[in-house]
């Protein structure tokens, strides 16, 4: 597939580097020769300088023989503009990175894909809307709805108290049929378990799961669920305002932040905030704030280093959520290992759900689990497709991948070897980068 | 280092060439000649150490680093030239093997620079394999592999960088092996249209092959020892002279040009300067071999139009031996030593656009002498030159006289003769192939002792990778962790 991406940012390179090695034909656009150099001297892709808002420098790029047009410039206008010019030029599809939510109302969306903006982007509100994901669901990593919360993915951290601890997966399997483990992470690695394989201390495993069955799940991994309250956000930045917005008035939320203006700005706009002005970095005002006193900590300054050492302090005064935001994905895995709760990545994030266009099979979801490789699709099977010939134990699935659940109308269930897919059916499947390729011919 | 991964890439670029000599062999076979031996043997060697290598390091990681890139552009030429000499050897046509190897770098470099002193008397197998030589090398090792090979993935880019550094790299498609299978189909079209052009002209179609093969890699070996000289149909010298110049565009404005957009092609600031600078000394060499009352004007304006276009694109051929020309016109033509084809052609040397560029920033620095506040961008295609093209540039200017001045210090200790040595350097670095005084077009280089020609090889791979891909190897800081 041809993408042409406008905009070499951060999410613009990650893109570009992720669709690269999937052997997509991709074209970077951007008006800075020395972003584009960078770039272009290790990942095999065709650089153009140039204005994304340029007719004659979009026409450059190969627009016309193009099949997705991805504007993530800085400037939510430009990528607007940017788009209606790519579908005028006549590439397939178009998606545009906002920095607005009301271009997301349905309401205006028609007027939009009439412009030839099919697909909109908001990084800074899905990351947001993660926060407050984990901010409702105390005890788990990461926590992912399908349809509705008809089935759910919940990324449990394993400590030596759990009793399910040095099981094999046969044996829990056996135990319980209304959960499966489909993913662990291990110091930094990502495995699709089989049989055989032992859950171990200080593991990350997502179990998919109905919400009636969750409960027994964190029983098993003796996770206690608790209420939050107060929450301190270090750092003010549009994540945080995002994500204060979407949490509503009730918890009693403080915000520090450096910038006077922007503490003016957020005090203005939320008024179940309290706005602290200073340095995220300076613990006796986080004392005097009251930062163990906090249920739940999230660091959303624009350093990745700062968020990581915020929520690391939080985490040793006994706070028992922390959120941090790592945008410097060297980072992650460190992190990960850092004991600082939670971690969320809008690139990784806005690249996840840019991914799904890339891919031919009818897909409704794509998420991916934070600090691992792995992948989380949600396929709607077809009519005639390869999926829905066999049970799931005769269909010769890739070991990179594993079936976690189907929901099909109005009920879920967990996958067995036995389970026979119909077409209709919404299919969960986890999968490693190098699985993705051969499940789209299950699913075509 | 990912040593693996070098030795597997290695190993399958000799199964290229173990196939390449096949071909080589077919000849051998069709003309039952006795060099057959040689090229089965010789395939064979490099088909078992390839499959071995590649066997071997079936587990090597994927990654191609900055430095294994570079370290494998330059060992692969140096291996593909060892391996390359082995048909001359074993069959007997060049039996030592200092000199085999002398002519196969020479050949894989498109240099075309030659040890041999009766060339009709080689066997076809042996003729065919000396030109293939030079074509497999002209468009780059490199590119085919990445053309035909699927297997590089990432690493390809690092590998096509490190072998068409070029001051600006073009790029006519996403994918690098689009790419490169794009560059290899203009090559062959040029190489076909000038074989059928010149068969039709009324050479043999062995030779006409060979001779197709040798202009379109602007390398110069001929199957005639005198070279085009051998024919004195202006036909034949007309078409080479067009197709040792097509050699000398940078081959994304030909392809720009076979797809119909001939402005493209016409406004290319390069092609008007390679134009330029073509019809100058054309001109002038024209108006000197005039006054040196040569034989009428057409052939005048033939030889000097041949020899100007021969050299500057670094081809090598001859109509004429140009040391008998007056000084003043052999000085002009070693002049254009230093110019070469265009950034992305076939063609070796400094290259017009470095040129060109050098032209401009000097003439600027004038300028700033007057204005010394003045902003003054180096412009190219109506487009501003950053900066680090212009010191790198500079760079290359700086390494390349520093080298062919030692060079010529070091070679005159080999070849007592100062213009004859400076000849012979200057020829090797700029992979063009006759020299001047005991190199020139009329001689060869037989009677240069085996250290000399050990060097002038080094030369040639030097130059064939434009001096920064060999000589980062040789830095300190390459090396260290």
């Amino acid at each position: 597939m041809k993408v042409v991406i406008a905009g070499a940012g951060e999410v613009g390179t990650h893109l570009a580097r992720m669709l690269s090695n999937e052997d997509h034909d991709i074209v970077l656009l951007d008006d800075s020769p020395e972003k584009l150099s960078i770039i272009s001297g290790d990942v095999d892709l065709m650089p153009v300088t140039g204005s994304a808002h340029s007719f004659q420098d979009l026409k450059q790029t190969g627009l016309a023989k193009a099949d997705l047009f991805i504007a993530v410039t800085p400037f939510e206008e430009r990528n607007v503009l940017a788009c209606a010019m790519a579908s005028y030029l006549g590439v397939g599809r178009t998606i545009a990175r906002i920095n607005n939510s009301e271009y997301l109302m349905p309401r205006y969306r028609e007027k939009l894909s009439n412009m030839g903006i099919h697909e909109l982007i908001y990084p800074e509100s899905l990351a947001a809307k993660e926060i407050v994901a984990s901010v409702k669901q105390t005890g788990t990593r990461q926590l992912i709805e399908f349809s509705n919360g008809k089935l759910l993915l919940l990324g449990i951290k394993v400590r030596e108290n759990a009793p399910i601890l040095n099981k094999t997966f046969e044996e829990l399997a056996l135990e319980n049929e209304h959960f499966l483990v489909v993913a662990i992470n291990r110091e930094g690695k990502t495995i699709i378990p089989n049989g055989h394989d032992v859950m171990m201390n200080g593991d990350v495993v997502f179990f998919v799961s109905t919400r009636n069955e969750q409960q027994r799940i964190f029983e098993l991994t003796a996770k206690t669920t608790f209420e939050v309250k107060n929450i301190m956000f270090l750092g003010g930045s549009r994540i945080a305002q995002k994500s204060i917005e979407k949490l509503g008035d009730q918890y009693r939320i403080k915000v520090v932040e450096e910038d006077v203006e922007r503490c003016q700005l957020i005090a203005e706009k939320y008024e179940n905030a309290l706005v602290i002005n200073g340095d995220c970095r300076d613990l006796k005002l986080l004392r005097d704030e009251g930062l163990e006193k906090m249920d739940a900590v999230i660091a959303t300054t624009g350093n990745s280093e700062t968020n990581i050492l915020g929520c690391h302090l939080a985490k040793s005064l006994g706070v028992r959520r922390t959120v941090a935001e790592v945008e410097n994905l060297a980072f992650m895995s460190l992190a990960e290992n850092m004991n600082i709760g939670s971690i969320v990545n809008k690139k990784l994030i806005a690249a996840s759900y840019i991914y799904r266009f890339t891919l031919n099979a009818a897909i409704s979801k794509v998420k991916c689990l934070t600090a691992s490789e792995a992948e989380v699709f949600e396929f709607i099977a077809k009519d005639e497709t390869k999926i829905t010939q066999k049970p799931i134990k005769n269909l010769d699935f890739p070991s990179e991948a594993k079936i976690g659940g189907i929901i099909r109308g109005e009920d879920a269930y967990v996958a067995h070897g036995d389970t026979q897919i119909i077409a209709g059916d919404k299919v969960v499947v986890f999968t490693l980068p190098s699985g993705i390729r051969k499940l789209e011919k299950f699913f075509k | 280092m990912n040593i693996k991964i070098i030795a597997r890439v290695l190993g399958l670029l000799l199964l290229v060439e173990g196939v390449a000599m096949l071909l080589a062999f077919a000849i051998a076979l069709g003309y039952k000649e006795y060099d057959q031996q040689a090229f089965l043997f010789s395939s064979g060697m490099n088909v078992v150490l390839g499959s071995c290598l590649v066997f071997f390091t079936r587990n090597a990681r994927r990654d191609i680093g900055k430095r294994e890139g570079y370290i494998i552009v330059t060992s692969v030429w140096i291996v593909f030239s060892v391996f390359g000499s082995m048909p001359y050897v074993l069959s007997g046509a060049i039996p030592n093997f200092s000199d085999a190897f002398f002519e196969t770098m020479s050949g894989f470099s498109t240099t075309g620079s030659s040890v041999l002193s009766n060339i009709e008397s080689l066997p076809h197998g042996i003729l065919f394999w000396r030109s293939m030589t030079q074509w497999l090398g002209g468009m780059g090792i490199i590119v085919l592999s990445l053309a035909i090979l699927p297997v590089f993935g990432i690493g390809g880019m690092q590998l096509f960088m490190a072998e068409v550094p070029g001051p600006t790299p073009d790029r006519i498609s996403p994918r690098i092996r689009q790419t490169a299978k794009t560059l290899w189909g203009i090559y062959m079209i040029f190489t076909v249209a000038e074989m059928l052009l010149l068969w039709l002209a009324g050479m043999d179609l062995f030779d006409a092959i060979c001779h197709a093969f040798t202009t379109m890699s602007s390398g110069g070996f001929s199957t005639r020892q005198a070279s085009i000289a051998y024919w004195s149909s202006p036909a034949i010298h007309y078409i080479i002279i067009v197709f040792m110049f097509f050699a000398g565009t940078n081959f994304t404005l030909s392809w720009l040009a076979l797809r119909g957009s001939f402005s493209r092609f016409f406004h290319d600031e390069e092609f008007k300067y390679y134009g330029f600078f073509v019809l100058l000394f054309t001109g002038l060499i024209f108006i000197g071999l005039m006054l040196s009352s040569y034989v009428g004007i057409e052939p005048a304006f033939r030889d000097a139009l041949f020899q100007v276009v021969s050299v500057m694109t670094t081809t090598g051929f001859t109509t004429v031996d140009y040391l008998t020309w007056s000084p003043v016109l052999v000085a002009l033509l070693f002049g254009l030593f230093f110019f070469g084809g265009s950034a992305g052609s076939t063609g070796g040397s400094i290259k017009i656009m470095r040129i060109v560029l050098l032209l401009k920033n000097s003439y600027h620095e004038l300028r700033r002498m007057i204005h010394p506040q003045a902003v003054i961008p180096v412009k190219f295609n109506k487009q501003s030159v950053d900066v680090k093209i212009i010191t790198n540039v500079l760079a290359f200017f700086m390494f390349y006289f520093a080298i062919f001045g030692a060079s010529t210090i070091v070679f005159t200790l080999i070849e007592p003769d100062f213009e004859s040595a400076m000849g012979a350097v200057a020829t090797s670095l700029g992979n063009i192939g006759p020299g001047l005084g005991t190199v020139g077009p009329a001689e060869n280089f037989m009677h240069i002792n085996a250290l000399g020609k050990w060097f002038l090889s080094f030369l040639m791979l030097l130059g064939r990778l434009e001096l920064f891909t060999v000589l980062v190897l040789f830095s300190p800081s390459f090396w260290r962790e």
